[in-house]
């Protein structure tokens, strides 16, 4: 120990080791203040500047024409409804599939075999998205592995194929492919934490096991099952990738709609306004996630 | 085992399982087939995309570009996410528990929102680092950062502050306290939390959408732009590539961590 920080700590005890605490948090703080609160908050300021082709800084003229034309303009509203209706859709969706894994991870006590179904959902979680659309596609498109077969077994007609993709079905059926390890990363932490003898007790006192199942462990699992379809409405309204490769550009969705304002016709303004309500919309499923059980439940999100 | 679950969810956790690896699969098999799409029947199995791929401008230097852009996000958001991991463990202060929200709060917002914010940041403020590999890599540090947070503060937590409190009582300076006694028990930490990163940014997709330059692309952003006019065994045999490299990284991850105490316990 130092001469300096002894004598410090000889007057208030560790306050120059809490000084230097805060040293640590300095350079992230500076991190996200420069490129993630100001640059957020300019796309707000953005937001409010009237629509200039092209113009991309800040000026003073504020006005609200962004956002009247968002919500005058039935398909941007409608673009917003679709939006909100695919997180919602898919968050059921892929509630409904993901609870038997996560149910079957939490519950596989072999400590070998649970790893290896973890390292499983880590990877498939970790994997790029447009490699796993590219899987989709390949399984599902018109020419793809489901309509080949369809056709070899004479259920259908070449030329007919069914359409899985390039509409709403398409785009769901990728967000849940998308969605899915976050769900069940959620959902196995409050599974495995259930007491199991909760269930033993009600089955002792005589409940079928799917009675016991539906009156005690579902309900014990509603904090994950919360959580969980919060964090995938976010995710799933957030998307890009999947809207774009699984419904051909077909299915416009806000985050498609900010591409084309900003990409293709260089409309700044509208496009941050456009960002601004999918911000909004994807923050407060965060806010209330975080509200709901950032304590109960896992996972790295 | 299958005396405590239930058939039915049995079937339907595998079934789970399936929808969630076959296109995994599928593109394994689509980069080593013989024909020029993969049909079903497969047509046999052959290195002809993987050759492809290998001597393919396009991929490689998207591959190398990645693998670049992943490196330098890494090593930055091992360094910052370390040092708040370290601080939010040993500070104790109203609001803590909102400074680390705000700090993994990036992951799970819109990609494509965060990246159009910095295009026009950059663009605005004439930083001259839009559409190049820094400002790629910022935008990628805050959707890697919250990881290494993540995995550095589980490992924190396992671990006995009182090692190093004993250690500075001996008469270590607080530098060395930390060097030869915490840093080695968190190590395996620090280097999952960066593999995660590295992992992040090579499969991140929508941040780079509006920060990527055409002639500099990262591998996602190149693959979904030839995915979109025709289906290229290529990209899939650069997909095999990638799939290798997570899945490699997610080994190594176990052997450093406990995933499944990192994954319950958070």
């Amino acid at each position: 120990m130092t001469e300096a920080s002894a004598q410090v700590g000889f007057h208030q005890p560790g306050s120059y080791q809490r000084h230097m605490k805060w040293l640590l948090v300095v350079p992230l703080v500076i991190f996200w203040v420069i490129f993630f609160v100001i640059p957020v908050g300019l796309m707000f300021a953005t937001s409010f500047n009237s629509q200039i082709i092209g113009q991309v800084a800040v000026t003073s003229d504020l006005t609200l024409d962004n956002y009247i034309r968002f919500f005058s303009r039935s398909n941007y509203l409608l673009a917003a409804w679709r939006s909100v209706l695919l997180a919602i859709v898919v968050s059921v969706i892929t509630l409904i599939v993901a609870y038997p894994m996560a149910y079957l991870i939490a519950k596989t006590e072999n400590q070998a075999r649970n790893t290896f179904l973890l390292i499983l959902v880590l990877s498939a979680m970790q994997l790029d998205m447009v490699i796993r659309l590219y899987g989709m596609m390949v399984i599902l498109g018109d020419n793809g592995l489901i309509n080949q077969m369809l056709a070899g077994l004479g259920l259908i007609k070449v030329d007919e194929p069914i359409q899985f993709m390039y509409n709403f079905l398409g785009v769901v059926l990728g967000l849940v492919q998308f969605a899915l390890p976050f769900m069940i990363l959620t959902l196995m932490g409050v599974i495995a934490g259930i007491d199991p003898s909760l269930e033993e007790a009600a089955r002792s006192l005589g409940a079928s096991r799917r009675r016991a199942f539906l009156r005690v462990t579902l309900p014990a699992s509603m904090p994950g099952i919360l959580s969980g379809s919060l964090l995938v409405f976010a995710l799933s309204i957030s998307s890009y990738i999947v809207p774009a490769l699984m419904g051909g550009f077909r299915v416009g969705v806000l985050p498609i709609h900010i591409f084309q304002q900003v990409a293709e016709g260089a409309r700044f303004q509208f496009g941050a306004t456009i960002s601004v309500i999918l911000f909004i919309l994807s923050a407060a499923a965060v806010a209330t996630y975080l509200r709901v059980g950032s304590s109960k439940s896992g996972g790295l999100a | 085992m299958g005396k405590k679950i239930p058939l039915p969810m049995m079937i339907l956790a595998i079934l789970g399982f399936c929808y969630m690896l076959l296109p995994i699969v599928i593109v394994v098999l689509a980069g080593l087939t013989a024909g020029e799409f993969l049909t079903f029947p497969p047509k046999g199995l052959s290195f002809r995309w993987v050759i492809a791929f290998l001597q393919s401008e396009k991929y490689l230097s998207s591959f190398f570009f990645s693998f670049k852009l992943a490196l330098m996000t890494m090593v930055i958001s091992t360094i910052l996410g370390t040092a708040v991991a370290l601080f939010l463990s040993r500070a104790q202060f109203v609001g803590r528990g909102a400074m680390r929200a705000f700090f993994l709060s990036p992951v799970v917002l819109p990609g494509v929102v965060i990246g159009f914010a910095l295009y026009a940041f950059f663009i605005s403020t004439g930083m001259g680092i839009s559409r190049t590999i820094w400002g790629l890599s910022i935008g990628h540090i805050l959707y890697s950062t919250p990881y290494v947070i993540g995995t550095v503060g589980a490992a924190l937590a396992s671990y006995n502050v009182s090692l190093e409190e004993a250690a500075r009582s001996l008469g270590a300076s607080p530098l060395r306290a930390f060097r030869k006694v915490t840093l080695p028990n968190i190590a395996q930490g620090i280097q999952a939390g960066s593999i995660f990163a590295f992992i992040v940014s090579f499969g991140q997709f929508e941040v780079s959408l509006f920060l990527s330059a055409p002639n500099s692309e990262p591998l996602p952003i190149a693959m979904y732009n030839s995915l979109r006019y025709k289906f290229d065994p290529s990209a899939a045999a650069a997909g095999i590539f990638a799939i290798t490299l997570v899945i490699a990284s997610v080994l190594l991850t176990n052997r450093l961590v406990n995933i499944r105490r990192l994954l319950e316990k958070q």
